[in-house]
Order: C-alpha cells, then structure tokens, then sequence
C-alpha cells in the first residue's frame, strides 16, 4: 500500500477514535550498494524500504507509534498503540503540531534516477584498480564500496502541513590496507556528490596516501601539550558533543550549557555555525522534522553562547525563538533536537602558518571510541588517537596508540586559533559536521 | 510469517539464475521502550519492523535485496531483483522445504507485550526512585525500560523453514551526580534474554542504587593519571577487554577479508597460557543467547582460545566459504534490513585460579578498573580503546581514592600476552555491539584480570 492510500486510511480510523490531532512522518527509500574485494564484485545489496511513524495528541500528551507495514489492519492499530502510550505519559511541557501554510527556502537537491547496477560496478572495480595501482605496499583487504539511494520524505499532519522533499545521494568510500615489513595499517577516504562529480581514482589515491603515511609510527610521549586537532578529528569530537548544545537536553538537565545563552563559553576566535543550506552538504533542507522552515544561526559568535537550537516544544518551554531544529534519530523516534551542518568558522591563517605558529607540539588526524570514551554530561574525554608529531613548525613522524585526554567545554576556551581550509568530504545525510584544523593549548597525552 | 508453500516459490525464483545457495529472512519486531527523565514518564518508543530479505550465493559472490512488501508479488519481485543482480545463468537447485522446530531453551513466562504499559512504569519508576533518594548530590536521573519481541522466519535453499522468537528485557538507568560543582555520571543496564520475570531476579531498586552510587562516587574523584601501569579489570562487564582486544579480530568479519591481526594463526600461542575464551550463544536466558543465528544454524559453545592458544574463529556461511571451513553458527543481524555476518554472542574469559585479593595485593601501584563503559577495535591493526566508567588506584596492594575519565588503550596480541593473572569470579555484563550487520545484543564477561602494563590515558 502506497502512503497517499495509507494517510487516508488513518485519516477515517482517527475520525471514528476521536482523534483530531496527529500526525504523520513517512520515510521511504531505495536503495543499492555494491562492494568489491580483490579485483571483484564479492557484495551486492538493493533493498525498497519505509515506514511510518504517528504521534497524536490526547490530553495533552504526545503519543508516538510507528510501523513498516502500511495495511488497513495496522492503519488502525498504530492509532490504538499511539494513543495508548500517550496515556502513560507524564512530560510538562506544551506539546503540539505546525501549522501548515509557511513558507519554505527553495533548496537544491539531487533529482537524477537511482544509477543503473552496471554503471556503479564499473566504478566500484575501476576504484579497485586504483587502489592496487597507487601503491606496491597495497594489499588484499583494501576494499570499496559504491551506494545509492533515492530518498523520500513525508509529514503530513491534521493542521494542513503537508511536506514532501526527494532527493538521491551517491557515494564512493575506497579503504585501503597497506603492509609493510610485518606492519599493516588501513585507512580510508570518502566522498559523497552526484555520481559524475565522483573522482573515483582520487578517492582511491587519498585512502592509499592517508595509510601509507601511518605506516612506521611511533609512540607519543607522555606529557601535556599543545594539540592540533586536524579537520578529520575535529569534525568527530563536534559530532561527539553537539548535544551539548540541545534544547531537549536542557530541559531535561543533561547538558551543562542550560542557562548559559549569552555567556562566554568559548575563545574568542570561535564562532560555531549551524547551517541547513551549506553550499556542499548533499542533503540541504528547507524543513526540520516538525515541518517549520529552517535558517542558518550562529550558536556561538565569538565565544558567546549565542542560542541552543530548539524544537516546538524546547522553545516554548524556555520562551525562546525556534531555530527549526527539530529532528528524529529515526523515522520512528521522538522529535529531538539536532544540527544540520554544524561547523566551525574558518580563521585567517593557513594550516601551514598555524603549525609554525604551534612549533612543538601533536597533530591528531583520528579519534577512536568517542561512544564511550567522551563523557557528554562531564565534558570530559580519554580517546584513543593517531596522527603525527609537530616539531619545528611542521608535520614529522607519525604516531599513534596514545590517548589525548581533557574536557570539551574547558577545550572550548583552550582555542588558540582556528586554520582557514576546510571542505566536506563525505556527509552522508542531513546532518554532518565540519571543521578546520584547531589548535588547543595543554592537553594530557599518553602515550609511552 | 510466511507459509512454507510460497517462501517454496521464492527460492526457487531467487535460484534462477545459477545461485548455489539462496536463503530468505523475514523478521516481525515489535520494539517497545519506555523513558523516564526525572521521575516522569517522558516518552515511549513503539515500534513494528516488519520486511523480508532475500539472499542468494554463488561461489564467493553474495547479492541480497530486501523489501517491506512481504505479499508474496512483493517477495517473488524482491527475488527476482536478487537473482538479476548475480547474473545470468540457469536454475541448479529445485526447493524443498521441510520445517524443522529447534526448540526453544528461553522459557519466556512473561511476554512483555502482553503487559499494560502502566506495569512497566511502575518498575521503572521504583529504579528510578531509588536512584534518586540515593544522594542529595544526585540531580538527575534518566531511566530505560525496553522489550523486544523479534520473531524470524529463515527458509533456505538447503531445504531448512525454521522461525523463532526472541524476546529481550533490559532496564537502564543513569544517575547525574554534583558534588562541589563537578558533575558526573553513573550507569546501570543489566538485561537479559526473558520477558518480565527477569525482574524477580533483578531488583529495579539495586539498578538505579548502583547507578547512583557511582555516579557520586565518580564526581568527587579526581582525574586518573596518564601512563603505562598494571591495571586489574574488574569482572563482568570488564569482559570487554576481551571483546574488543580480540574478540571481534576472531570474526570472519574480519578473518576472512585478511583485515585481522589473527589471520592464519590456529593452532599458535595468541595469548598467555592463563587465557581461554569461549563464545557460548547457548546458555539459557543470556543477554546474548540464540537457538539458532540469523542463518539458521544451531547456536553453538565454541572455545575461541584455550590455554593461550586459538582454537577456533566466529564463522558465517559466506566467511566459512571464504575460509574454506563451517560455519559456527555465529552469523547474526539486527534486522531484515542488515546483511547477516558473524558476531559474537555470549563471550568471556573462563575462570582461573587466583583470588581478586590476589590480584589486588600483587599491585604496587596501578589502576583497579571495576567497571567498564563501551569500546572500539580496528581489526586491521589489532589498536583498540574502551572507557572506564569506574576506576581506583591501587597503591601497595590496596584499593584507594577513585579516580575519573580513564580510558585504556592498547594492541591485541600484546595485550593477550599480558594478562597474567585469571581470578575465579566470572561474571557477565549486557552490552549492545555494533558492527557492519548492525547493532546486536551480546555479552561480555570475565573473572577478574591483571594486565601486567597498559596504556591508561587519564591526564
């Protein structure tokens, strides 16, 4: 059953249960993915996937149920589960559903077909070549993968909003194991663009540069020091911590920025954006998963604590402006809060120029376990890491098997500069993270 | 799910083209959670997946294509798309299914969903109460109760029509602690393979007391110093040392793609001889356990390392080809949605000899890890890392002031070696592991261990 029929079927089992406001978010997909090991294709995947998620009001209260199959028999059961999980709920704070009628910001997205099986298996296997060709130490174990997927989106509520946004991404992802004297170490690269945008032998050629360039490391020493924390690793510990800037999180007392807006919590040089139109992310959206229209804003603008982002219900309970953030982990969770494109404002100097500037000192190009090793409530982080050693103002010897240990929000004041490059490489959905090399004063490292 | 007759039609279109396996899953999931946020009932996740994945084989070539239309036009198309993708070819199997009833060794008494949402507040609220009276430096409490109801269909061109259901209970629970302005957290999620009996085993009061009390025994400790130092890891949960240090570069996953420190080892001394581990997805009841993995093999108790020694891997059906040997029924999915590949299960450290006031007493100045947060591994290069959640210093054989924000970073195969000290306390703890084929219940277990010397970052 189509969703058009679906939406209809719900409408008329509201009526009859007395349900007159709800909602729903519809989210389908096709989609493909094919892998290569060796020099051939050893995985191939298509699947047609969707589900519905229903959040209705009664007394008050939010209730939510979802399902993936849309049947006549289900189209009533889910208003029966809603309604029923409803019931139990004991939250405070206002709930309710947009209005329709806004408008939206026109964004561009990818309108092209779902890419034929043959053509992505060419590029799947001409990655393979690449990754063999770019180095003798390239072994067995360097794999690619190409994916596809044609998106749709839906909400559809009892207040006349009613939403649709397609759109299709494509990525390439090379990995590449590299060997040498007994040594093996892997790495990876990533891109997502429209299909012809790709550069699949670039790809290749960056996951085989990025491995070699580990091989050989050495261990860091044990010491506090200067950190320069380069795009790839900064990018993961924004991601890690951008709850902290959550609305739903303040409210519920999890974060320790709740009633900090307009205060300093940040060095001056930092200004941290949130932007559903950034130029390069392949998945810009005119409306967060509440149906309100979206706008870029500075979460903090040099080093203030400018706004938290905020949901309908967030914003309401705080008497603050809706920054259209709204957002589900899933179709079928709760509206949240989250970023779009959240990124840190590029300063003046080069990289180059900054790690002159720093003289001594670790660049860090990956983090590891930052699920369990970075305290969100705390701020405070122990993380695996690897990168290289900054001496005399540049780039040395890599290491790697060391920890860099500190507290985000004190890290947060510790921005001595921010570089000036920075580029989106592969974001694969709405929301993604983004970063220049940052350097931060006196971390813990440990290392031998 | 699926009547035997058309999974029979299914197969043998999936088959078309020169497949010499085909297999379908079908999956009808109810996920229930309830979240409390500060003695309230915040919000419910409820949830029915429901779709099927049809996988066909040939040689080391696998193509699965998944739907959400389960009608048997819908399956007979998702099929066909598989069997297109794989190439051309004529069929060489005819499909004869016989349906096969393992059993079932996890009694469920109480089918969660069979019970009033207002049942499962109630005991929620009870741990979430006693996590807050615990303190007054305790300002926050978030508690979890869910239940999974996974039932599955597999039908293969081998000839098996098998389902099951799956039925998971876990209670959750994190404490925030303030004490003199510094904030920090503690946690609790014990769960099992049960419906809601499982809480006449575990008391939802003692879940939300142990969360609470670490959490204001963690926020007035002060940081863990940074080096290399022995390190005793506390039992239960601690047992993810194993999972990440080894166990998942003992999986196909990795074994059969030459990306593991452990390729081509069976047979040699990989850890010290005081090590033997065993991946068990039979034991009754277990956060972990299964009757049979997501490929319809039987779940098995396979010793992994004995005496130091590797004595087997975790082996799906495609790594087993790959490998050139059977599959140990380890092949698992969090959902239709995921391509099966071997996971582990029920993975632990069997008991040794020594005491934990042995342990202790041999440690003149190092960390005491009691309990352990989440971790990672990259195969490849055997480096993993996982956090500690509830660390002390151990001076001159003793246990002393705690200490915060440790993590434990370290190689595989040196690590192995470096456990020197196996005590005789297993026990086992609830984690969900996240992997290519999605996220899946396991556990993790150990009796206490000594690592002789590993890098702790702390600062």
């Amino acid at each position: 059953m189509d969703f058009l029929k679906f939406k209809q079927l719900v409408a008329s089992e509201a009526q009859k249960l007395g349900i007159n406001e709800y909602e729903l978010y519809y989210q389908a997909a096709e989609s493909i993915s094919i892998s290569a090991f060796q020099k051939e294709i050893n995985k191939f995947s298509s699947a047609l996937d969707g589900g519905v998620c229903l959040r209705c009001l009664v007394n008050g209260k939010m209730g939510y149920a979802s399902t993936e199959a849309l049947s006549e028999q289900e189209a009533s059961a889910l208003l029966r589960r809603a309604a029923d999980n409803a019931a139990v709920l004991e939250s405070e704070e206002e709930e309710f559903l947009t209005e329709g009628g806004a408008t939206y910001q026109k964004v561009s997205t990818n309108q092209q077909p779902l890419p034929g099986a043959e053509c992505l298996k060419e590029k799947v296997l001409a990655g393979q070549e690449a990754l063999y060709a770019a180095d003798s130490r390239v072994k067995d174990g360097s794999t690619g993968q190409i994916f596809a997927e044609k998106m749709h989106l839906a909400i559809h509520n009892s207040k006349g909003l009613d939403l649709s946004y397609e759109n299709t991404l494509v990525g390439y992802m090379a990995g590449a194991v590299v060997g040498d004297q007994g040594e093996m170490v892997n790495d990876y690269e990533m891109r997502v663009a429209p299909l012809e945008e790709i550069d699949i032998s670039e790809v290749a050629n960056e996951a085989v540069k990025n491995a070699v360039s580990k091989l050989g490391a050495g261990v860091a020493p044990t010491s506090n020091m200067p950190v320069v924390f380069a795009p790839s690793a900064m990018k993961q510990l924004l991601g890690t911590y951008s709850g902290v800037f959550s609305a739903e999180n303040a409210l519920k007392g999890l974060t320790l920025l709740k009633g900090k807006e307009g205060q300093k919590i940040a060095a001056d040089c930092v200004t941290l954006v949130d932007d559903p139109f950034y130029p390069q992310s392949p998945m810009p959206m005119p409306f967060d998963a509440e149906g309100t229209p979206t706008h870029c804003k500075n979460i903090i603008q040099n080093g203030v604590l400018n706004t938290l982002l905020y949901n309908c219900k967030t914003a309401r309970a705080a008497g603050k402006e809706n920054t259209g953030n709204a957002a589900k982990a899933g179709y079928d969770s709760k509206v949240s809060v989250r970023p779009f494109t959240m990124y840190l404002t590029p300063g003046k100097c080069t990289e180059a120029e900054l790690l002159e500037k720093v003289e001594n000192g670790i660049y860090i190009t990956d983090l590891g376990g930052l699920h369990a090793g970075a305290n969100t409530i705390s701020g405070d982080f122990s993380l695996q890491s690897s990168g290289f050693l900054i001496e005399n103002g540049k780039k040395t010897v890599p290491v790697r098997s060391f920890t860099v240990a500190g507290n985000f929000f004190q890290l947060l004041n510790g921005i001595q500069e921010i570089a000036s490059e920075m580029e989106m490489k592969g974001a694969t959905g709405s929301t993604a993270f983004l970063s220049p090399a940052v350097w931060v004063e006196g971390l813990s490292i440990a290392g031998k | 799910m699926i009547a035997r007759e058309i999974c029979e039609r299914v197969l043998q279109k999936a088959v078309s083209t020169g497949a010499d396996y085909a297999e379908i899953f079908a999956e009808n999931t109810l996920d229930h959670a309830i979240n409390l946020v500060g003695g309230r009932v915040d919000s419910v996740h409820d949830a029915l997946i429901a779709g099927a994945a049809v996988r066909v084989f040939r040689g080391l070539r696998s193509v699965m294509a998944t739907t959400v239309d389960t009608s048997e036009a819908g399956l007979m198309k998702c099929a066909a798309s598989a069997a297109e993708a794989l190439g051309q070819g004529t069929a060489e199997i005819d499909i004869c299914l016989k349906e096969r009833l393992f059993g079932d060794i996890h009694p469920i008494k109480i089918v969660p969903a069979s019970v009033a949402n207002k049942t499962k507040v109630e005991l929620l609220k009870s741990g979430c109460a006693a996590a807050a009276e615990y303190s007054d430096s305790i300002v926050q409490v978030t508690g979890t109760l869910l239940d999974v109801d996974h039932n599955i269909l597999i039908a293969t061109s081998e000839g098996l029509y098998a389902q099951d259901r799956q039925i998971r209970t876990r209670m959750s629970i994190s404490a925030i602690a303030e004490v003199n302005g510094e904030t920090q957290t503690g946690g609790c999620r014990p769960g099992a393979r049960m419906g809601l009996e499982f809480f006449e085993r575990v008391d939802p009061k003692a879940v939300g007391v142990h969360a609470a009390k670490q959490a204001v025994t963690m926020a007035g400790a002060g940081y863990c110093p940074a080096g290399i130092m022995p390190v005793a890891i506390g039992n239960g949960f601690g047992g993810v040392i194993f999972h990440e240090a080894c166990g998942h570069s003992l999986e196909a996953t990795s074994v059969a793609y030459n990306r593991s420190q452990f390729c081509g080892k069976l047979g040699l001394q990989i850890a010290n001889e005081k090590v033997t581990a065993i991946d068990d997805g039979t034991i009754p009841g277990d956060w972990g356990s299964i009757n049979f993995d997501d490929e319809g093999t039987p779940a098995k108790r396979n010793v992994l390392i004995e005496k130091g020694v590797l004595k087997s891997y975790m082996i799906d059906k495609m790594g087993g080809r790959r490998m050139g040997m059977e599959s140990t029924g380890n092949a698992r999915r969090q959902s239709y949605a995921y391509t099966p590949t071997s996971r582990m299960t029920n993975t632990f450290l069997a008991p040794g000899n020594e005491t934990q006031e042995e342990i202790i007493s041999s440690i003149e100045y190092g960390l005491y890890a009691k309990d352990m947060g989440g971790g990672s591994v990259n195969p490849v290069t055997g480096e993993f890392n996982f956090a500690v959640n509830e660390g002390y210093i151990i001076r001159n054989g003793k246990i002393c002031e705690p200490v915060r924000g440790a993590s434990l970073v370290g190689k595989g195969s040196e690590v192995l070696q470096r456990i020197d000290m196996v005590s005789d306390n297993l026990e086992c703890g609830q984690g969900m592991c996240g992997s290519s084929s999605g996220s899946i219940p396991t556990n993790v277990g150990q009796p206490m261990i000594r690592v002789s010397s590993i890098t702790v970052g702390g600062r």
